[in-house]
């Protein structure tokens, strides 16, 4: 029997926030999933957590209509497109290249610091490509994603983030602030 | 009517369903929704959170219908009948909802309401009053956190949240030690933000003796709990933008904190 | 109907350069991340949101285009980048709800 060639269909979703906190011991950088907008500080050993920013966002799964394979994406933060800050990063090297063939290029992220170590495996990015792909008329154009480790110097990335960050503020929202 | 054109089921104020509505509103944008949206609207958003409740209320709304299935997990569902609004939840995606809404409400809509600049600047957003037990230690501190969160979640600048919340909390604990019992009334307005305590106690002899750094009246009782290291009034004044104090011995002292927004 | 005939029978102003596309159905919200879960090629997406990262979130779900509602001025690097990524940028004074009416006064459906 020939394999399956999977047609997905974002399931399971979930709306909530990414919640960005920093350590102000540390420094260092953590991110999480919650259905709500915490706000909370709390400490760790000598660490002070404290969040910077709460992104609106949404999990899902992808399932293949055909053959109800469940393909489980709880580690994908988001996705970042390019703005081409650094004109060595291998990121926007390959996102030239493919925007000459019409093809959109975006990152996957994982959710920080686990996704250093574990990145999200490169076959998921591919369904991930594929489901996009399938949702549009390729022959306009593409979509391609690619994984975050591309990325030169994380801390000099001015890519931005596809999130709703301010929407539940009051204030009219100001211009964004990258959040490496 | 909203009910029935989305098939919508009622999260909470089904008795408040015969209300009438004058406008609807429809937008997940929060700051639209307070900078544009009319008193009586009916809001529709796809942003199933408290914040939405929060929002329509400041706007005066008489009620939210989230889409798409969005049913909010916090504490909306309270905040809403705490607040006298409809809340319901449809299936429809926000253009099918604003199309059979559109449709049965066709031909009869009323004139929008022109709000002018000036009422817009003296709008209240927000009012909310909280009690303080005099000589209640394991509550103490309740009152300023209610407060830091309720403006966090609105969404100001963490900064000046922190100023309201140190000032609140300063003042509340002086209450807590020094008098029978107070009331915190929080005030938003477009402009600032205002917190006004008033408690019922035996007052202060000397305000301008009270303000000087370090001075206090606190009990031995009091700082072994570690508490009444000064009145705190100094740092009272320090984070506020504006602040009035008026006190009478055996009645009670008034406290006024205004922060510019 | 194409992205043309809509701008044209409803008024709208085109904020960028664009090559007409058929409109399949119609989407509103203006949380990105509602867009990238709901919305289907071809449709319009009318949102409030002007913030460039509308153009990626646009072209992920491939939108026919974009209606910016209530008058909100657009930024020019959302406009250029959207003209990069032949996004059709649209805009009315109208807020969303009237604009839905409108919407559906030439028989568009959502999708």
């Amino acid at each position: 029997m020939p394999e399956c060639q999977h047609q997905w269909k974002m399931t399971n979703i979930e709306f909530g926030f990414i919640v960005f906190e920093k350590c102000s011991h540390c420094a260092d950088l953590r991110t999480y999933f919650s259905p709500d907008d915490t706000w909370d500080e709390y400490k760790e050993g000598d660490c002070t957590w404290s969040i910077v920013e709460n992104a609106q966002t949404f999990r899902f799964d992808l399932q293949c209509t055909e053959c109800n394979h469940l393909e489980k994406f709880n580690d994908l933060m988001g996705l970042l497109f390019c703005t081409g800050c650094l004109e060595d990063c291998e990121v926007e090297l390959l996102r030239k290249k493919y925007e000459a063939e019409k093809t959109w290029l975006l990152v996957a992220f994982g959710f920080l610091p686990q996704s250093k170590t574990n990145p999200i495996p490169a076959y998921k990015l591919e369904i991930l490509s594929d489901h996009f792909n399938q949702r549009r008329d390729t022959s306009r154009s593409r979509i391609i994603i690619v994984p975050f480790n591309l990325i030169k110097d994380i801390s000099l990335c001015r890519g931005e983030f596809i999130h709703d960050v301010g929407m539940l503020s009051l204030e009219p929202p100001e211009e964004r602030k990258p959040l490496f | 009517m909203i009910k029935e054109a989305l098939n919508a089921s009622v999260l909470e104020g089904v008795e408040r369903l015969d209300t009438s509505v004058e406008q609807v509103y429809a937008s997940d944008l929060m700051s639209d929704v307070l900078a544009f949206g009319k008193p009586n609207s009916f809001l529709v958003t796809g942003l199933a959170t408290q914040q939405a409740v929060i929002s329509a209320h400041m706007a005066e709304f008489k009620g939210v219908v989230f889409i798409r299935g969005k049913r909010p997990k916090d504490g909306a569902e309270k905040l809403s009948r705490d607040n006298q609004l409809v809340l319901m939840s449809t299936e429809l995606d926000m253009y099918d909802a604003c199309v059979r809404i559109n449709s049965a409400t066709r031909g009869d809509s009323p004139e929008p309401v022109v709000v002018t600049a000036q009422e817009q600047a003296e709008k209240m957003l927000l009012s909310n009053e909280f009690e303080i037990q005099g000589d209640d230690f394991a509550k103490a501190g309740i009152v300023s956190t209610d407060i830091k969160s309720i403006l966090k979640k609105i969404g100001f600048d963490s900064k000046l949240v922190r100023r309201v919340a140190i000032s609140t909390y300063e003042a509340e604990m002086n209450v807590v030690m020094h008098a029978d019992c107070g009331k915190v009334i929080l005030s938003v307005t477009p402009q600032m933000i205002e917190v006004l305590i008033k408690d019922q106690g035996k007052g202060i002899p000397d305000v301008e003796q009270a303000m000087q750094e370090g001075f206090t009246t606190s009990t031995e009782e009091m700082r072994a709990m570690g508490f009444g290291a000064g009145m705190g009034l100094p740092n009272i004044k320090r984070n506020t933008d504006e602040f009035e104090i008026d006190s009478e011995v055996a009645v009670g002292t008034t406290l006024r904190m205004k922060f510019n927004i | 109907m194409n992205t043309k005939d809509v701008m044209e029978k409803i008024g709208l102003q085109a904020l960028n350069k664009f090559e007409p596309r058929e409109v399949d159905g119609v989407f509103v919200s203006d949380m990105l991340s509602d867009v990238m879960a709901g919305a289907k090629s071809g449709n319009l997406w009318v949102t409030v949101q002007t913030h460039k990262s509308i153009v990626p979130a646009a072209n992920l779900v491939d939108v026919s285009a974009v209606v910016i509602t209530s008058g909100k001025e657009v930024p020019a690097e959302t406009i250029e980048m959207a003209t990069k990524h032949d996004i059709a940028i649209l805009s009315t004074d109208l807020p969303i709800f009237e604009l839905v009416g409108k919407l559906y006064g030439l028989g568009l459906v959502s999708k």
